[in-house]
This record gives structure tokens, C-alpha cells and sequence, in this order.
């Protein structure tokens, strides 16, 4: 006997073994449609007896075990089916030879057999006959179980009677002597008569009998035979059958212990023939009785007749413990046989089978170790196959998941092993999923996310290793692929550098015949392979979802109440809602993205392998908004650091959109990997708004690009920065072209300018516009242009700076510039010290072609399409950077008076601090011409200022401001005022520029008050004329003169009352003056006048006379009195003309 | 000689293999990895005995050409050992001190794989000596 057969357990003890075979050509379909309908009738309860009998169908059975039914019976074939085809009556007698054929094979046991022949109809078929059933067809077969039934109990028929027949041998017969084929030849020539041996042929026989009552259903039976047997046969050292009986003591032991069956799938199928298992064991018990109630059977044993003292059940039966201690005993007795290997090696598969159920995993374990080692003969590779599933199968059963998971390997392994002509890779592949539990590896790489990895890694990466090799030699390149990225993503981090390299470079020659992809596999098993994303390739560190630059970020316009505030609240600011939101900002960001513009997304991304990681069609996962990505291809170098990787698309619709993770290839793998699933990944939310779309603004200038960017600190974010340089006091137009490119129409536009802080002083706007012209040209469709033009005016400080002070003024007080106490030197003084920092440019402050630089921003706020209907607009701010050098200085300014009270001259040094030839000219008088670095004097006769006259600032201003800032202001007003009025200009003919220049900001008190008109204006006339200028007013001698002072107050307060004295005198041209002039002059009435206080805006005049007695040139100078002049009101205040008479000969 | 000596958490996963490199490391890891099962076995047996059960589990099986030995501590950590022939009940004790070293460098984080190198010297000195 050399087949064992790995699905016996001990019940198959007490079961009749019938072998069912085809004969002729009967389709696999067909036989195994009749084969499972005969399986089914597996149990009989036998006819009025309770005794039940069990039959075990076997397709195939090899003839050589057949040969060691003697020594247990339920090896041997007693009954025979064959299933025939015969479609002709022609056929049937050929048939039937072949099924006289097929019995001849098992023919020394067979106790009976049946012939079921399929298709044949007519006469044949007609007659009756026990042995040969006929049905007309595969369908049509209704008896078939009925014939099994019936055929099963001709069978028992036989079984009882052989039973009765050994039971019953009288002990005066000679015993035969049973014995297994290879003991055959060992027992020639033995001496039969001796004692020993006929021990030896009853025990064998008692063994026998034990076995066929077992088989009979009768346990009790049974279990009385078996220990008279082992008695026996331990007597003369008959090892192999003492083995035997031994087992056949456990078998009957396990079968009254267990009732469910030790077997597994058999054991459960046999559940299913018995519906109340229990029950069925209850029946056993009974039937038992029934036997003991009449042991007369025994009785007439001749043997050894006196049984009935070991007749009780629970002597009998073996506990649990003895069982597996009868099984060791009968394992080590088979073992002594090297023929009997295979006896032992189902002894073992039994023993563990019921050690399973006692759940007594170590002791099974010896078990199998020890049947492991059990060498049979050369095993074909299907049997070693086998053999490595049982043991797999058992280990399984006792629990040993990894010893089980071993041998299923191993058994997998010998599916492909080099010596088979056609490999079972599929089998192999099947094989080895099955180990997978057993080594604790599921291929959902989700149950890899958690942390590191933690477990057997060599062995699993084996397994998987092996999983693709069997996979790709199956032809499932799909599959492989599948594993292959399992294994890259699970097992990075215990790969080699080099098995790094072999595995990508094998994934790679996989995914060139058949991408992977995020696609479930389903195997036909039922088993999923779920996809395997590759987040280690690259490892992703950091998401961030970016704003739009600050070109194109969308701004809300502002509602009354401020955009962020809650409508619902009542509050302006309360710490719940502030809490609230705070939550919302987790997983919101506070920016939006517009629909139709390019957004971006950044991820910190690091490369994990030693050598560079090409991945391509590298996108964003994207819910809630359609969006078309924008994939982007990248190469990260070996074991990089973290490296920044921008993913860009476009949302093509509006609401709000998530980012749910990216999309990439790599190695030939599409994977799409979601956040949620990536650990240790930050990220600042992933959820943004996308508001409506909005045009695009491109701005270009006439003036070139700036290399020098805006100080940081200015906040805006400037997209463009241009650069200008003009000469103080130059204006410059700057033409700025708007093109939407865009595809939404730019219907509003607004442009707002800020002067970055400056510590110079700028007088006027440095930039003007009139968006007007620009406006006309809207709604500008897409790809239109508009032009818009701007002023650029750099009007600085012109007064000449410190050092130049020094050197061309050692008189600091007839230097009317700049007192020391002035304002303006605080503010000089300082910033030179501020900038130390810079040598090179404090250096410079004392260089007189010093650039003084102006900064500004211009903001272009623009909207249109939809994004404006939502109340959105965009802001691009373009960055202006002018170098403003110094064109002329007024080196010194003083004032002289005019001949008029209304007027004076105004003297001003002009120096010309460019390289250039300067022409420089006032109120479109003659030119100055000034070569480089020269020094004129100008002097401008003006009109005096009326500086009350000149508007307030906002009034507001006023409110906050202190008088000191007041008083700069008034001081800042005038000087413009002056400025327009002086309307100075420059010229550099040989560039052609031109500009202006201003006095404002060196003009001092002192220089104001000479230059303003005094509040109190005082009028003198004259015979009625008004007396101002140097010519004399003509008068006749003796006539006297009338002479009237008014005096209009134009001050905000009342004034007076004042006393005036005129007093004459005539000038002798020589610095003399003579005031002893009574005789010459008289007066009629008072020579003082007296005028009455003045209310603001009012007027009061006083009336005299004057007689002239002589001709001559005369002079008034009219006086205030000391004391009636108030002493807080400027003495300019009372600058009176002074009247120049000419007394003629009187006509006669 | 030990052929291999392994340290595996209470969770079943190894802390530390170190093997004789031989092209068989494979093979050494499959022996230990399917001797868990006794381990299994043997601590689902003594569950109730636990305080009482000696740490030094014995042979759990052999093989053709080696034995296989384990120790489990009281916090199921186990040692396995393959050798060829000895007794290895002082060696487990040994193992088990300088294990507890390890457990004692504050630094050394509780499950993660063991790379100390005083442990691994101790594990070097086993393999040559025990004969």
C-alpha cells in the first residue's frame, strides 16, 4: 500500500468503502451529476434495527490498498457501482464485459455491485435483471438513490452474515490466518500448530471481527472484540496488528466520544445526512444495548467466550486521554514497519484530527511533526503537492496559522517545482493567497498606514515576491503589477537600496506591458485585491492650498458692515463668534479661487529612494467643483529633502471646492491618493471658495521695468515695478496700457495711488490722472486695449541742503533761509544720523547731485463679469519708483520792500546744480541764464499776499490738529499760494527738459510776513486821490489839501482805536531831512488824527487839511502814537504809504 | 553554536533577528516565525498559570539539523533561539538581562526595533561561545 489517503479520520472506521467508476466514454459532467446524487446516500439506518450504516464513495481507489483490507476492513472495496453509457442494444453486451472487467479489479472483497446504464431503451432493458439498472437518460433517473438504498443493504446483508460467520467460528476450526501482502512470504514454513501462532491467528481474527462489527454499527460490539484482541496479540508481539487493533479501539472510542465527527468537511456533510447528530448518537447507544441485552452472539464466541464481565460501556470506551495514549502506542508499533508507512501516516492525520477537536494543539503538533517525517516511497509530485496541503490543512486546524502558512508555501512552491513538465502556476498563486493570513499580511495597503510597519518582513516580502512571480507566470501581468506596488509601497521601508532598484526596475518592465491601475481586481476566487496608491513615491510631507497671487486675489467689496462679521450678531465683536469661526478656519481658508483661473496647490514632497523618481501626471483630486487639473511631470533626486511641488488646474465652475488629494504615475502606476489616507501629512484645510469668474488686467508702461522692488514693509503686493528719473520739479507723463486678457468684459475700473512714507518732503501730488478719458473707452472686452495716462510731478524741497548752507552763507541770520531754530534743520539733522547703516549713501547726503528717491503705489481695482455681479473685484497694484535729482536750489531768500505797501521784491539765489547750462525764469520775465554750478541772484517783484484769503483746509483738519500743526499748515498753504503766484521755471535747453521750481518750504516766517498783506489796510488820499506810489501828488499853494486815512480791517478781530500824527517833511536828496517845516506847512485843524476802534471787515476813515504856504517837494510820514498801538499786533500791520506831495504856484 | 536569536514583541513581531549569514537566514526565519505557534499554544495553555510559569519554555520543536528553543518574559516578550545542540536555559537568562538593559536606556522607545549596541554584542558572544 502506497497511496494514503489524508482525509481519513477515525470515523471512517465504522464505514463500508464502495467504489463508484465510469465505464466506456461517460462525460466527467454526467458521472459526477450521478456521483454526487450517490454521495448523498452516505447513512442507512438498516431496516427495523437501529443500527446505522455508513458508506464512504470513492471514484478512485487504487487496487493495492485493497490488499490491506484484512487488516482494517474499511480499506477494503465491498461494493462496486459503475455508471455506463449505451445507446444501443448493439452495445450492451460489450458494456457488460466491461463491468465483469471492472469487478474483477476489486473482486476478492466485493461483496456485491451494481451497473447503472444510461441511454439504453428497448428489450435489453426490459428484462429484469438485480445487478444492472437501466435509465433512459442523465435527467431521467428518479430511482437512483432507491437502488443505492437497496444496493446498501444487500451490502449489509453480506456484512452481517460474514460478521455472524467470523463471530460465531467454532473454536475447534483452524483459525486462517490473516495477514497484510507484505507478511505473506514471512510465514512460509511456520509451524501452524504452536501455541503462539494460533494466538496470533485469533487476535488477528478478534482484531477482524471488531473491524466488521464496527462497520455492522454495532460500537459495544466492537469496542469487547478489539480489547480481546489487543490482549492477544500483545501476548505474542504481533506489533503491526496490535497497532491495528489499538486504533481500531481509538476509532470506536472517538466514535462514541465525538458523535459530530472529527473529519471537518466529511463531519459536517455527515451533520447534514443525520439532521440531529445527537440524536444520532443517542441511537448508537440503544443499539448497543440491544447487543448487550443479547450477548449471545458472544457467548458462542469460541475464543474466549467470557465477555460478558468486560461488557460495560464505560470500561470499554477509552477516555479522551487513553485515546491519544492508544494512538501513540499504535503509531510507535506501525512505525516499526517500514511497509506500513502509510498506516502510520493516517494514523497520525486521525490522532490529529481528534486531537483538533480536544483542542490539544501541542500535543497534534507532535503529531504532525512526526508524520511530517514519515518517509514513504518516492512521492510523485501531485502526492507531495497533497501531502504539504494536508499538513497545511491540519497545522490549520489546531491552530498553528504560521506552521500552516509554511507548508502551504511549501506546497505552493511544489506546484512549480522545476521537475514538473507543466507548471500549476495557478494553483501555485491560489496556493499562496491562502497563506496569506498565516503570515499576517493583508493586501489592503490601508492596514499599512498606521505608523510603521510592524511585522515579519523578510518573510512576508518573500511571499510577496513569490505572489508576483506566480502571478506573472500565470499570465495576469494586471496582477502582478498589483503585488509588485504592494510590495514598493508596503516594504519600503525594509527594502535594500538595491532591492529597491530591482523591484522599480521590475514594476517598471511590468506596468510597460500593462499599466497599473486604481481599478479593483477581482480574482475568480472572489477574492479583491484593493489598489495600491503609491504615497511613499514621493512621500508627500505638506499640502497647502495657495491664494491667487496678489495680482488676480479676489476682494470683496466691503458692505457697511464688514465682511467678515456675522449678519446674525448684533455684536461687533464678540469671543464666542470669534471661537466659532475659528473652528470654521480649520478646515475653510479664508481666500477664494476663481473659476476659470489658474489656481495652485503646493505639496512638500520628498523622494525616499537612492535614485532619482521620475513622476508623472502628477494632479489634484478635486470634489465639489469641476475641475480640469493641470498635471505636472516632475524628477525628484535621490533621497531628496523636502521639495516643493506645485499642482495647478483650473475650476470651471463655481462653489466650494475640496481638494481631496493627487493623483500621480510613477513607475507606470496610476495611483490616486486621498489626505486622508496619508500620515504625518499637515495641512491648512482643503476646502476653498470659488467665486465667480472675473477679468484679467495686464498693465504695461512706457517706462522701463524696475529691478528695484518696493521697501516690504508697504503690505501691497506689487505685481510691476517701474522706474523713472526726473529732475526736481520735472513732470513726466507716464502712459500705462490696460489690456484684458481676461475672457470676462473689464467693466469698472478704479485707480487710487499711495506715496510710500518719505522722509523728504514732497510739495503737490507726485502723481495725477484723469481716469475720465480712460473710462470712455469701457466696458473693455477681452483682448482689448485702453490707454491711460498719468502725471508724474516730483516736486521736492528746493532750498539748498545744510552743507550748502555752510559754504556759500557765513552770516546765519542774513541768511533769512533757515534760522537755526527752523523746523526744517530738525528734520535734516536727524536723518542723516538715522542712516549710518549705509555708508555709501550717508556718504552721498553731503554730495550735492545727491538722488532723493519717491516711492508710490498705484492701485488698479477692476471688476467685471460675474465675479462682479457677486460683489468681487480685483486689485493690481503697480510699483513706482522715482529718482528725483536736484535741478536748482534757492540758495537764500530775502525780501525787499517795493516802493508800493502792495507790492515787494522777492530776492531769491538761484543755483544750478546740474551738469547742465539752465535757463531759469519768473512770471515769464527774462531768463536767467545759469551755467553748471553757478550761483544768480533772482529778483521777482510781487504783488504782496493776501494770506487770509487763502482757503482753509478741510475743516475737520482743524478740529484734531494742534496749533502748532495748524500754523505749518497755514505755512505750507501760503507757500503754495506764493508758488503758483511766482510761477518759476527751468529749462535745460540741451536735454530738453524743463520743470518748476517752488519756494515753498524755505520761506520763513520772516520772509512771509514781508511778503503778506497786511490785514489792516490802510489807504491815504489825498485831495481824494489815492496816494500810493512814489508819484507826487500835485497841489496848489494855498489851497489847502484834504487829506483822509482810512482804514479797512480785513483782520478776523476788531482793531483800534488808534491816534495818528502826521508829520511833514522835506527830503534834501542828501540824507537830510528837515521836519522844521512850520511856517511852510499849516494844518487846518488837527495835525493828529484819531480813528475809532474797527470791527472785522469794517472800515473808518478820519478827515483833515493841509495848507501848503510854499511850493516845494513834500513828504507826510504819518505816525502812530506809543501808546495806542497795540502791542500785539505785527508792526507790519502798520506799514502806512507814505505820501509824496508837490505844492505848485497857485494859477492865478 | 545558536544559529539564530530573535526578540519578538508581545504583539508577535520581531524586534531583533540576528542569524549566522549563511544562505539560509531565510529559512532560520521561517523556523522561528512557525515556532510562534507553539508560543501561542503554550501561553493560550498557561493562561491561568501565568505568574507560575517558568519563562524558560523549552525545545519547541526540533529539526533535521537544528533544535529550536524559546523563553517568553513575564511581559510576553520572547526569545527564540535556533541551535544545533546545547542547553539554553542559562543563555536565555543572559539574553533576557541584557534585554532588560535595553528596556532601561530611557531613549529606547518601547516596541520599536532593537539597535543597541551592547545587546547586539551580547547576542555576537552567544553565537561564537555557545557550542
Amino acid at each position: 500500500m502506497s497511496v494514503p489517503d489524508y482525509m481519513q479520520c477515525a470515523e471512517d472506521h465504522q464505514t463500508l468503502l464502495v467504489v463508484v467508476q465510469p465505464v466506456g466514454i461517460v462525460s466527467e459532467e454526467n458521472f459526477f451529476r450521478i456521483y454526487r446524487r450517490i454521495c448523498a446516500v452516505s447513512q442507512l439506518s438498516v431496516r427495523d434495527s437501529q443500527r446505522a450504516l455508513f458508506i464512504r464513495y470513492r471514484h478512485h481507489y487504487p487496487p493495492e490498498n485493497n490488499e490491506w483490507g484484512d487488516l482494517q476492513t474499511h480499506r477494503k472495496v465491498v461494493g462496486l457501482i459503475t455508471i455506463t453509457d449505451c445507446f444501443s442494444a448493439k452495445d450492451w453486451p460489450q458494456t457488460f464485459e466491461k463491468f465483469h472487467v471492472q469487478k474483477e479489479i476489486y473482486g476478492a472483497t466485493l461483496y456485491d455491485s451494481r451497473l447503472f446504464v444510461f441511454g439504453l431503451q428497448g428489450d435489453v432493458a426490459e428484462q429484469p435483471r438485480p445487478d444492472v439498472a437501466f435509465y433512459p437518460s442523465y435527467e431521467d433517473c428518479d430511482s437512483v438513490e432507491k437502488r443505492i438504498e437497496d444496493f446498501i443493504e444487500s451490502l449489509f446483508i453480506v456484512l452481517e452474515s460474514k460478521r455472524l460467520d467470523r463471530a460465531t467460528d467454532k473454536s475447534g476450526d483452524k483459525i486462517p490466518l490473516l495477514c497484510v501482502p507484505f507478511e505473506k512470504k514471512d510465514f512460509v514454513g511456520l509451524d501452524t500448530d504452536s501455541r503462539h501462532y494460533k494466538k496470533r491467528c485469533q487476535g488477528r481474527m478478534r482484531k477482524h471481527v471488531g473491524d466488521l462489527c464496527l462497520q455492522a454499527g454495532m460500537l459495544q460490539d466492537a469496542l469487547v472484540h478489539y480489547h480481546m484482541s489487543v490482549e492477544l496479540l500483545r501476548s505474542v508481539n504481533d506489533f503491526l496488528w496490535l497497532g491495528a487493533a489499538l486504533e481500531g479501539l481509538c476509532s470506536a472510542s472517538v466514535i462514541h466520544h465525538y458523535p459530530g465527527g472529527t473529519g471537518g468537511k466529511t463531519g459536517a456533510r455527515r451533520l447534514q445526512g443525520s439532521s440531529l447528530p445527537s440524536e444520532a448518537a443517542n441511537r448508537h447507544r440503544p443499539g448497543a444495548q440491544e447487543v448487550l441485552i443479547d450477548p449471545g452472539a458472544l457467548t458462542t464466541n469460541g475464543i474466549n467466550p467470557d465477555t460478558s464481565t468486560e461488557i460495560g460501556r464505560t470500561k470499554n470506551c477509552l477516555s479522551p486521554e487513553d485515546i491519544i495514549d492508544k494512538y501513540k502506542e499504535a503509531i510507535s508499533y506501525y512505525s516499526k514497519y517500514k511497509n506500513a508507512g502509510v498506516i502510520e501516516l493516517e494514523a497520525c492525520v486521525k490522532a490529529v484530527r481528534v486531537l483538533a477537536i480536544q483542542k490539544r494543539g501541542m500535543e497534534a503538533s507532535e503529531f504532525l511533526q512526526n508524520a511530517v517525517y514519515i518517509n514513504l516511497r518516492q512521492l510523485s509530485e501531485e502526492e507531495k503537492i497533497q501531502r504539504y496541503s494536508i499538513l497545511s490543512e491540519l497545522y490549520e486546524l489546531i491552530g498553528f496559522h504560521r506552521k500552516s502558512a509554511f507548508f502551504k508555501r511549501v506546497a505552493a512552491m511544489q506546484c512549480v517545482a522545476p521537475s514538473i513538465a507543466e507548471p500549476g502556476w495557478r494553483a501555485c498563486y491560489k496556493l499562496l493567497l491562502e497563506t496569506l493570513p498565516g503570515y499576517s499580511l493583508s493586501l489592503d495597503p490601508k492596514d499599512f498606514n498606521k505608523g510603521t510597519h510592524r511585522g515579519w518582513a523578510a518573510v512576508q516580502m518573500r511571499l510577496l515576491h513569490e505572489l508576483v512571480y506566480a502571478s506573472r507566470r500565470m499570465g495576469n501581468p494586471a496582477l502582478s503589477v498589483r503585488h509588485l506596488s504592494f510590495l514598493l509601497q508596503t516594504m519600503l521601508d525594509f527594502l535594500s537600496d538595491q532591492e529597491k532598484k530591482d523591484v522599480t526596475q521590475s514594476l517598471e518592465n511590468y506596468t510597460s506591458k500593462c499599466p497599473g491601475t486604481m481599478e479593483l481586481i477581482t480574482l475568480p476566487d472572489g477574492l479583491t485585491l484593493p489598489p495600491v496608491p503609491f504615497t511613499k513615491l514621493p512621500i508627500v510631507r505638506c499640502v497647502k492650498l495657495l491664494s491667487l497671487p496678489a495680482s488676480l486675489r479676489p476682494q470683496k467689496v466691503k458692505s457697511l458692515l464688514g465682511q467678515n462679521m456675522s449678519i446674525k450678531s448684533p455684536f461687533i465683536y464678540s469671543p464666542i463668534i470669534a471661537h466659532t469661526r475659528g473652528e470654521e478656519h480649520g478646515k475653510k481658508i479664508d481666500f477664494q479661487w476663481v473659476q476659470g483661473d489658474v489656481c495652485e496647490v503646493q505639496l512638500m514632497v520628498y523622494n525616499p529612494m537612492p535614485f532619482e523618481l521620475r513622476v508623472e501626471n502628477m494632479g489634484l483630486l478635486t470634489s465639489g467643483v469641476e475641475f480640469e487639473s493641470l498635471p505636472a511631470a516632475l524628477s525628484l533626486p535621490a533621497e531628496s529633502g523636502l521639495y516643493p511641488v506645485t499642482l495647478v488646474g483650473v475650476p470651471q465652475t463655481t462653489g466650494m471646492i475640496t481638494v481631496n488629494g493627487y493623483h500621480t504615475t510613477v513607475f507606470g502606476v496610476f495611483s490616486d491618493c486621498l489626505l486622508d489616507n496619508l500620515p504625518g501629512v499637515k495641512t491648512s484645510g482643503s476646502t476653498v471658495e470659488v467665486i465667480p469668474a472675473l477679468p484679467r488686467l495686464q498693465i504695461s508702461t512706457s517706462l522701463p521695468r524696475s529691478a528695484h522692488s518696493l521697501q516690504p514693509s508697504s503690505g501691497d503686493e506689487i505685481s510691476t515695478n517701474v522706474s523713472v528719473q526726473l529732475y526736481n520739479g520735472e513732470t513726466q507723463q507716464l502712459t500705462i496700457t490696460l489690456e484684458n486678457i481676461g475672457l470676462e468684459p473689464l467693466e469698472q475700473l478704479e485707480v487710487t495711488s499711495k506715496l510710500l512714507t518719505t522722509k523728504e518732503k514732497l510739495y503737490g501730488d507726485l502723481l495725477s490722472w484723469r481716469l475720465e478719458e480712460t473710462l470712455v473707452q469701457f466696458p473693455l472686452q477681452p483682448g482689448k486695449v485702453a490707454i491711460f495716462t498719468i502725471n508724474i510731478k516730483a516736486k521736492l524741497d528746493f532750498s539748498c541742503q545744510e552743507n550748502l548752507l555752510q559754504d556759500l552763507s557765513d552770516d546765519g541770520i542774513s541768511v533769512s533761509g533757515f534760522p537755526l531754530s527752523s523746523p526744517f534743520r530738525q528734520v535734516v539733522r536727524p536723518r542723516v544720523e538715522n542712516r549710518p547703516t549705509n555708508p555709501a549713501e550717508s556718504s552721498k547726503t553731503g554730495d550735492l547731485s545727491h538722488l532723493k528717491t519717491l516711492e508710490a503705489i498705484l492701485n488698479f481695482k477692476y471688476s467685471g463679469g460675474p465675479g462682479q455681479v457677486d460683489g468681487y473685484y480685483r486689485n493690481l497694484a503697480l510699483g513706482l519708483h522715482v529718482e528725483v535729482e536736484p535741478s536748482v536750489f534757492f540758495t537764500r531768500v530775502s525780501t525787499l520792500p517795493a516802493t508800493s505797501t502792495r507790492q515787494c521784491h522777492l530776492l531769491l539765489d538761484v543755483f544750478n546744480s546740474t551738469e547742465h547750462e539752465l535757463t531759469v525764469c519768473a512770471r515769464s520775465n527774462a531768463e536767467l541764464v545759469l551755467h553748471a554750478g553757478e550761483c544768480q541772484r533772482l529778483a521777482i517783484q510781487v504783488d504782496k499776499f493776501d494770506f487770509e484769503s487763502v482757503p482753509e483746509p478741510p475743516g475737520e483738519k482743524g478740529q484734531f490738529a494742534s496749533p502748532k500743526q495748524l500754523e505749518e499748515e497755514r505755512q505750507e498753504a501760503c507757500g503754495l499760494e506764493i508758488s503758483s503766484k511766482l510761477d518759476i521755471r527751468w529749462r535745460i535747453p540741451s536735454l530738453k527738459r524743463s520743470g518748476e521750481a517752488s519756494v515753498e518750504g524755505l520761506l520763513n516766517q520772516l520772509v512771509l510776513e514781508h511778503l503778506q498783506l497786511a490785514p489792516l489796510q490802510w489807504d491815504v488820499l489825498v485831495d481824494g486821490q489815492l496816494c500810493d506810489c512814489e508819484v507826487a501828488t500835485a497841489c496848489q499853494v494855498g489851497d489847502p489839501v484834504s487829506l483822509e486815512v482810512r482804514l479797512t480791517n480785513r483782520s478776523p478781530r476788531s482793531v483800534g482805536p488808534f491816534a495818528l500824527t502826521v508829520v511833514p517833511f522835506q527830503d534834501h536828496q542828501n540824507g537830510v531831512h528837515n521836519y522844521n517845516l512850520h511856517d511852510v506847512i499849516s494844518f487846518v485843524g488837527s495835525s493828529t488824527f484819531y480813528l475809532d476802534a474797527v470791527q472785522p471787515s469794517g472800515q473808518s476813515a478820519c478827515l483833515g487839511a493841509l495848507l501848503f504856504l510854499y511850493t516845494g517837494d513834500f513828504f507826510l510820514h504819518i505816525r502812530f502814537h506809543e501808546d495806542s498801538k497795540s502791542k500785539e499786533l505785527p508792526p507790519s500791520w502798520f506799514c502806512l504809504p507814505s505820501v509824496h506831495l508837490r505844492a505848485l504856484e497857485a494859477q492865478a | 553554536m545558536a544559529m539564530c536569536i530573535v526578540v519578538i514583541a508581545k504583539e508577535n513581531y520581531p524586534l531583533y533577528i540576528r542569524s549566522t549569514p549563511t544562505e539560509y537566514t531565510l529559512k532560520f526565519y521561517y523556523m522561528v516565525h512557525t515556532s510562534l505557534d507553539v508560543v501561542d499554544e503554550i501561553s493560550a495553555m498557561g493562561k491561568a498559570l501565568v505568574y507560575q510559569r517558568e519563562l524558560y519554555l523549552g525545545l519547541f520543536y526540533p529539526t533535521e539539523d537544528y533544535k529550536v528553543y524559546g523563553y517568553m518574559t513575564s511581559s510576553k516578550v520572547k526569545f527564540v533561539m535556533v541551535v544545533d545542540s546545547s542547553n539554553t536555559a542559562l543563555i536565555f537568562q543572559k539574553l533576557h538581562n541584557s534585554y532588560t538593559d535595553v528596556m532601561c536606556n530611557p531613549f529606547y522607545n518601547p516596541g520599536d526595533r532593537i539597535q543597541s549596541r551592547a545587546f547586539d554584542n551580547t547576542v555576537t558572544l552567544m553565537m561564537i561561545q555557545v557550542c
